[in-house]
């Protein structure tokens, strides 16, 4: 390929050709050829060129390549410059190390010593803590233990108590029970001591119990004695009646008789009038009275 | 421009599994920041640095105030072990101090530890029973514990885990049932301790004496140790050659011979010899026990008539420095000597 300054006149004298062509049309061009010659296009540089219509065209792939690593740089050594110097450090020159590390070694230790110093400390601190606690909770325990025991011991002293005061109350109930029963035995004997008797006795009184040969004497003997009493009795009342009937009538005549004689009769007839009259209704019963009419019907009763 | 003046704080990288801390005021905003990131590495860094942050009380108190135990908490289900192992680190150097603890109650991070008991990782669950261990002694942290109901769960735990972790449940279980004794009885705790009795390792043995201690100083408890015939293997554990072993033994006799039940099984068991020998070791811890344990004993005719005989054995235990130590004969003198 031409160097550009080569390419820019070929270029402006490609572009002059057309516009010359067309100036060309119009105006005269070269003059026809001699007879027996041709007039030949030519090219007339120093390459010949293929003058086409049909551009040349060259189908051409491109494709970038999968990621590849960055290759590592090469070495750079750059070019040497300069001048060659040379030194060199003796020991001692620049800094003691010994020296020097301490500081630095001894920040480095300090820190990890400190740390797990720290970490001890703390351990420590919580060992004693616990064992104070311990301590403690062993005094605690004991004191608890103590507590326990004399609460336990109380309780049983309270129970036993309990127990006794409750045994107590229960044999006072028994002797107040037995002395109850006691007291009801005896009055119940004593109730009933009598109960015989008086059964008996009531028994007796409304007659359940009879001498039979009483009995018999009252309920035979006696009312036939009362009944021949009465008869006897009566007897004598109706001899009194009788009596006192012909007392009546005689008294009645004398009466009669007397009412005609003399005046001095009729005291006597009626001294024995009220005396004939009183003894007429005092006839039953009564003794005094009876007995003197009695005697005086007998008189009759036996002169009869 | 470098100084010549040695900084006090480590160089930067020095260790490059922490986080590079801010200076001053900023280092625990910027640690909490990268907690909530999303990328692994830098929540582990900045857990590793959180980590040797924390011992200093004053730098726990700025991380409660700062909110960081919500951010601890979301991180205690991380599916990474090394997250949890650091988060429960950082938690359990946390609760070593007063504020920590306090901080710990009120954000509720015990009921957040319950999901870790289970953990495959051995380190994540020491230091969540670890974090209980130091919790219970707290009152306070004792009723949280005993709320979050991991009482059952840690006695299913006393069969089945490493013996350190033991040692650290025996503890938290010591100090929580002094507080409340049903809910472990009912996940029958005196079973597992009467195993644990015959354990081979010193610790375990008089921790578990101890939690035996706790659980008879109850009504219930007491019950319960007579009726699982506890007494007969702790009156053999008296001859134990470990000092801790003996003193705690001791002590669950004496409480467990508070009752008439306990008293005539340990005097059914023979307890009166041991005893004496424990009383008559000047330098014995177990001697306030012992003699404690010997007191109850004497209010049984019985025992009374046996300890007749040894009353100068109490008598040289009214020269014991301690004053816990001369009462405690004074008394048992006067019991054994009461006549009814």
């Amino acid at each position: 390929p031409d160097t550009p300054e080569v390419e820019k006149p070929k270029k402006a004298q490609k572009k002059l050709m057309p516009r010359k062509l067309k100036q060309e049309e119009i105006r005269p061009g070269t003059p026809q050829p001699v007879e027996g010659r041709e007039h030949v296009y030519v090219q007339t540089e120093l390459y010949l060129e293929e003058i086409i219509d049909r551009i040349i065209e060259v189908d051409g792939e491109c494709q970038t390549d999968e990621f590849l690593d960055r290759p590592p740089t090469p070495l750079f050594i750059p070019a040497k410059t300069g001048k060659d110097v040379a030194t060199q450090i003796e020991e001692g020159e620049l800094f003691d190390f010994d020296i020097e590390v301490k500081p630095i070694l001894e920040v480095l230790v300090g820190k990890t010593v400190e740390q797990a110093l720290l970490e001890v400390m703390e351990e420590e601190e919580l060992a004693q803590l616990w064992s104070h606690q311990r301590a403690f909770a062993e005094l605690r325990n004991a004191e608890f233990a103590e507590l326990q025991r004399l609460e336990e011991q109380d309780r049983r002293i309270r129970e036993e108590k309990e127990r006794r005061r409750l045994e107590h109350l229960e044999k006072l109930r028994k002797q107040k029970e037995t002395a109850e029963k006691v007291a009801a035995r005896a009055f119940a004997q004593r109730y009933l001591a009598d109960l015989i008797p008086s059964v008996f006795s009531n028994l007796h009184d409304s007659g359940f119990f009879y001498d039979p040969i009483e009995r018999d004497i009252e309920t035979e003997f006696l009312p036939w004695l009362m009944s021949e009493v009465e008869e006897t009795l009566q007897k004598k009342v109706l001899g009194r009646v009788m009596l006192d009937s012909l007392i009546r009538m005689v008294v009645e005549k004398r009466l009669d008789e007397f009412s005609r004689p003399p005046p001095s009769d009729q005291t006597e007839a009626p001294a024995e009038e009220p005396r004939a009259t009183d003894a007429a209704p005092q006839v039953s019963g009564e003794a005094s009275a009876a007995d003197q009419p009695v005697a005086e019907a007998d008189q009759p009763a036996a002169e009869e | 421009m470098a100084q010549p003046r040695i900084s006090a704080y480590l160089p930067p990288d020095i260790d490059p599994t922490k986080a590079p801390l801010a200076f001053g005021r900023r280092a625990l905003p910027k640690l909490n920041e990268e907690l909530q990131s999303p990328e692994l590495l830098t929540q582990q860094r900045a857990l590793m640095a959180l980590c040797d942050l924390v011992h200093d009380p004053e730098k726990v108190y700025q991380a409660i105030a700062l909110g960081f135990l919500d951010n601890l908490k979301t991180l205690l289900v991380h599916h990474d072990q090394t997250v949890r192992q650091k988060t429960t680190e950082v938690l359990s150097i946390m609760a070593f101090h007063s504020i920590g603890r306090q901080g710990l109650i009120q954000s509720g991070v015990i009921s957040a530890l319950t999901g870790l008991l289970d953990d495959p990782v051995d380190i994540c669950r020491k230091n969540t029973h670890q974090i209980f261990d130091i919790m219970a002694k707290l009152p306070e942290g004792a009723a949280g514990v005993l709320q979050a109901g991991l009482i059952p769960p840690l006695v299913l735990k006393l069969k089945t885990e490493l013996d350190e972790i033991q040692e650290q449940i025996l503890d938290t279980l010591s100090n929580c049932l002094q507080v409340e004794v049903s809910e472990a009885l009912a996940a029958g705790v005196v079973a597992v301790l009467k195993e644990k009795l015959s354990h081979p390792s010193t610790a375990i043995r008089s921790k578990a004496a101890w939690v035996l201690l706790e659980i008879s100083s109850h009504a219930e408890g007491k019950i319960a140790v007579c009726k699982e015939g506890v007494i007969p293997v702790l009156v053999s554990l008296l001859e134990d050659t470990q000092p801790e072993v003996q003193v705690n033994t001791a002590g669950a006799l004496m409480f467990a011979a508070v009752t008439p039940q306990g008293r005539s099984a340990a005097l059914g068991a023979e307890a009166i010899p041991p005893l004496l020998k424990l009383v008559a070791e000047e330098t014995n811890k177990a001697r306030l026990n012992a003699i404690k344990t010997l007191t109850l004993l004497a209010e049984l005719p019985e025992g009374r008539q046996t300890l007749l005989d040894h009353r100068d054995t109490f008598q040289q235990c009214l020269d014991d420095p301690s004053e816990a130590v001369q009462r405690a004969a004074q008394i048992a003198i006067t019991v054994i000597e009461w006549k009814p």
